[in-house]
């Protein structure tokens, strides 16, 4: 049995190499300077493709363009791109949640502040307050009444109704600055006075020149005090905003 | 008809006089100043020679000087409710 085994054992050793060695051979190999990798004739064709596999994946993506989702917006139109440095104001008029339940609490509670914005400025101001403003406003004269329609903050000593934060424009979308309704609040100043300050001289030289030039100015600016501040209370604002 | 928006986001400064003539030719005298021109290829061409210095959006309309001026400016935030003496006037 274990010689039986070992002849079958030495027919399977024989049976691997069963090739004499290479020099007995005859030479059957053309001798050729191409590559015979390069031979495109004996190679199969989905070998030669086998490089260049393209997926079905791939294909299908191809035969379809890529399509977006039917909820997704509309691409911006190019007439809603005005001026990069444009600025958009927004009066946000919803009444959410929070102020459904706080603004009866703030309204409630005496002596608010507001933060108006004249000409994109803002003034942190109370009833009372008298405010020099930094310029002469033009086409008033002491003793109108202003109405103040554009606020970012109205707050009392323990609640504060703020709009969003403006949004930084750029080259796709304009800035974008966020104010109270104006309807949540009646804010009125009264133009008091114009005043002025003392005469500024600056004296211009020129160089080995004895002459010395006197350049006289003198600014202007309203003062305005602020006669009237008001929040609406919830039920006030809702019938305005129902109307 | 749509209209080029070219916004000039860096100077020409030290760039050869060919790049800067291009942007003389645009209007484009400093930064951030944004003019308008009709699509058309030459100008399409004078843009791709200045491309790494603006920048394109396609409008549909061109806004002039004063419209520009007027979309910057904030707003006013009052207007005049009473004018000075009106107070009195159902009393006269």
């Amino acid at each position: 049995m274990a010689l039986l085994t070992r002849t079958a054992r030495r027919a399977l050793l024989e049976t691997r190499f069963p090739l004499p060695p290479a020099f007995l051979l005859p030479l059957r190999a053309h001798i050729t300077t191409v590559s015979h990798n390069l031979e495109t004739d004996n190679v199969p064709e989905p070998l030669i493709r086998s490089g260049q596999h393209i997926s079905q994946d791939l294909k299908d993506k191809v035969q379809s363009p890529p399509q977006l989702p039917s909820d997704a917006p509309p691409p911006a139109s190019p007439a809603s791109r005005p001026s990069p440095h444009a600025r958009d104001s927004i009066i946000s008029t919803t009444i959410t949640p929070t102020i459904r339940a706080l603004l009866p609490l703030l309204a409630t509670q005496p002596t608010h502040y507001i933060t108006i914005h004249i000409h994109g400025r803002p003034y942190l101001l109370t009833q009372g307050d008298t405010l020099r403003l930094p310029f002469q406003m033009p086409h008033v004269r002491p003793g109108d009444v202003l109405r103040m329609n554009r606020a970012t903050h109205i707050g009392s000593r323990d609640y504060t109704l703020k709009a969003p934060e403006p949004v930084k424009g750029n080259a796709d979308h304009v800035k974008k600055v966020y104010y109270l309704d104006e309807r949540l609040f009646t804010c009125r100043a009264r133009v008091i006075a114009v005043e002025t300050e003392p005469v500024r001289v600056e004296e211009k030289t020129k160089r080995r020149q004895r002459h010395v030039k006197h350049v006289y100015s003198k600014m202007y600016f309203t003062v305005l005090r602020i006669s009237e501040l008001e929040v609406k209370g919830l039920e006030e604002y809702e019938a305005l905003v129902g109307e | 008809m749509s209209y080029f928006r070219i916004t000039l986001m860096r100077s020409g400064i030290g760039l050869p006089q060919k790049t800067q003539g291009v942007l003389k030719a645009l209007g484009l005298r400093k930064r951030m100043t944004t003019v308008y021109y009709p699509v058309s290829q030459s100008v399409a061409g004078q843009i791709l020679r200045i491309k790494e210095l603006v920048d394109v959006k396609e409008v549909s309309a061109p806004m002039t000087k004063e419209q520009m001026r007027a979309s910057r400016r904030p707003d006013p935030g009052y207007y005049i409710e009473q004018k000075a003496g009106e107070a009195m006037w159902g009393y006269k």
